[in-house]
């Protein structure tokens, strides 16, 4: 099959189209025949070896397609299965070895772009609004990068919910796609401080969410535009890693709390993932839900598809097509 | 410190002045006269109390002459007589005595916002208690046992963990003679707690994020072996994406009506049995000093009070 592979870590050069052998499936596993894998964040940082892994590898962790083998164990697919999955290294490649319990069915309703596109960030955006802090209606949420790949789906989540959110974005392009997602106030960040802008909009009193998945840059503001006893979830470290934390901060800026959580934590459970899933896919199908992809990118294209979304000029999701 | 004479205070326009029949001693108090939290000198410490209202200002709606009060977090209670704002005094229920209400304010409600509010613990969950014997662990381990919560306690001394065993702890673990993180894991069968209340800070912390099922909860909310140190955040996503708050009590009771029903909640629990109160160290107001020795060299258990 062909496939994506690196070799040695470093930037989007290093990730080349190979001939790789497919082996069998395990005993607990199936072969997917890829038809759509998503582009994340976490592929960028293993690729550069931020996280790590043994080389050589195969990049990716999500995708959507069609089971064509199983192990002899594997009871929950069998062979003609549209199925996703996240969490699996190797999907950017025609086929992909996967332990059974991380596949869900793919409904009719849904094409296998959509269902690509919304495992990683979709169940995110599902986790960080229902689980990681329970958004309730009438409350406040800050979400920084609002037109990035979770941040579309988390504006729209919590809208849907009755919040009021408030979106920080970097260019006036991706404020209209904040805005179109139903974000209630935008702040372009490149322009306007959004500390003082957040204080401004909540009269002083700051939000009672801030789902950031900048890190970084936005850390120390962060602590500034809370509420007493706010919640910050930090889900991601797109301008690098927080540095360490003093927990007196917390105390000091009206006892705060803070998380740093991420999607494996949210779908341990098979039973959880599935339910996940289903509400997710659910949202779409229904047309609550807008998965926004904006590129698709032949396999081949891999590297390019990591320099755009290095970039961060592109609002919504980055699809390969093996 | 020193007993001094001083003019009784006047009430201004929203306050009341209060007859102290009790004032509480707490750790707080310790930092003031050290002078790790800082305040103008000189000062009156202490920063609970309930008394006897003597007198109220001009425009003082909530309180009259008379009524039985109770407060906390304001300076001033090592006296016979404090000046209160009158929007910072709670009344005192019938079935409450003065000294119990005194005992209660800080670490009652503490105890109570820990539970209810920080982490709202349910029924089934298991809770790891630090000091489970201390003044807010005694009240911590009662008001958790009473939710249906399984309550597993640390403490330094087989007497203490006598008491924690009284208060409703289903397991004592005494840290000076077994690991705290691996009896954890060992009683939960490797799953970890859902929360951890800490207030011992700098010694059990990093241990304690150990103990943490996925999801769990640190609640740092004190520091009494010295403060917990920086961390880098990507150990709480390490340790199963946890979640760390570092609370205390002004933030829980910020509001008057949130005040009040804090301290109702607490007075609730006292009259209808549900909270035993151990006051076992009373001094006379002159003996200030001794208090502090005695609660500083960890001599004491259970509530300390001063009586003017």
């Amino acid at each position: 099959m062909k496939a994506i592979r690196v070799q040695h870590t470093g930037g989007p050069e290093v990730m080349e189209l190979e001939e790789v052998p497919v082996r069998p499936p395990k005993p607990a596993e199936a072969v997917v025949k890829v038809s759509v894998a998503g582009v994340n964040a976490a592929d960028g940082y293993f690729r550069d070896g931020r996280f790590r892994t043994p080389l050589p590898f195969i990049p990716g962790q999500e995708g959507a397609g069609v089971v064509t083998a199983v192990g002899d164990q594997a009871k929950t697919v069998k062979v003609g299965d549209r199925v996703a999955w996240s969490g699996v290294l190797g999907s950017y490649a025609e086929f992909v070895m996967s332990p059974e319990e991380h596949l869900v069915p793919v409904p009719e309703a849904i094409s296998d772009e959509q269902a690509a596109a919304a495992m990683v960030h979709g169940l995110t955006a599902h986790y960080l609004v229902n689980d990681a802090h329970k958004l309730k209606r009438g409350e406040t949420a800050l979400v920084h990068a609002a037109a990035g790949g979770v941040g579309l789906l988390l504006v729209q989540m919590a809208r849907a919910i009755g919040a009021r959110v408030i979106g920080t974005v970097s260019s006036e392009e991706k404020a209209q796609l904040a805005r179109e997602a139903g974000a209630d106030e935008v702040i372009v960040f490149t322009r306007q401080d959004f500390e003082p802008e957040v204080k401004r909009l909540t009269d002083g009193k700051g939000v009672e969410v801030v789902y950031d998945g900048v890190g970084k840059a936005t850390f120390e503001k962060n602590l500034n535009v809370m509420r007493l006893r706010g919640m910050l979830v930090l889900y991601g470290m797109s301008s690098g890693s927080v540095l360490p934390v003093d927990p007196a901060r917390l105390l000091e800026k009206g006892s705060l709390y803070m998380a740093r959580t991420t999607l494996a934590h949210f779908t341990a459970a098979r039973e959880e993932l599935l339910a996940r899933t289903s509400a997710l896919f659910g949202m779409i199908a229904e047309g609550k839900l807008k998965v926004r992809i904006a590129i698709t990118y032949p396999l081949a294209d891999a590297g390019l598809a990591h320099r755009d979304m290095e970039a961060r000029k592109i609002g919504g999701k980055l699809l390969l097509i093996p | 410190m020193e007993l001094v004479e001083l003019p009784v205070p006047q009430a201004k326009a929203n306050e009341a002045v209060v007859k102290l029949a009790a004032s509480g001693v707490n750790f707080v108090d310790v930092y003031y006269r050290e002078g790790r939290y800082k305040a103008p000198l000189p000062f009156v410490p202490g920063q609970e109390g309930a008394g006897v209202v003597s007198a109220i200002g001009a425009e003082v709606k909530s309180v009259k002459v008379g009524d039985r009060v109770a407060w906390s977090g304001l300076l001033g209670s090592y006296a016979e007589y404090e000046a209160v704002p009158a929007d910072r005094l709670v009344p005192i229920p019938k079935g409450v005595s003065d000294q119990q209400a005194a005992a209660t304010m800080l670490q009652g409600m503490t105890a109570q916002y820990l539970s209810y509010s920080t982490y709202p613990l349910k029924k089934g969950e298991t809770a790891l208690v630090h000091a489970a014997a201390g003044g807010v662990g005694l009240l911590l381990v009662q008001m958790a046992h009473n939710i249906g919560a399984r309550v597993i306690a640390t403490v330094s001394t087989e007497e203490k963990a006598r008491l924690a065993r009284e208060a409703g702890a289903d397991e004592v673990i005494l840290y000076t003679q077994a690991d705290f993180d691996t009896e954890t894991k060992r009683l939960t069968d490797g799953e970890g707690v859902d929360v951890v209340y800490d207030s011992v800070g700098k010694t059990t912390f990093e241990k304690g994020l150990n103990v943490l099922r996925p999801r769990g909860m640190m609640v740092l909310f004190g520091g009494s072996s010295g403060a917990a140190p920086p961390f880098d955040p990507i150990v709480l996503l390490q340790k199963g994406s946890i979640y760390l708050t570092r609370p205390t009590l002004v933030n829980y009771i910020a509001t008057r009506e949130e005040l009040v029903t804090r301290s109702s909640a607490v007075f609730a629990m006292i009259t209808a049995g549900k909270l035993k109160l151990r006051i076992d160290h009373t001094y006379p107001l002159a003996e200030a000093q001794r208090s502090h020795r005695e609660l500083e060299a960890r001599q004491t258990t259970g509530k300390l009070l001063l009586i003017p």
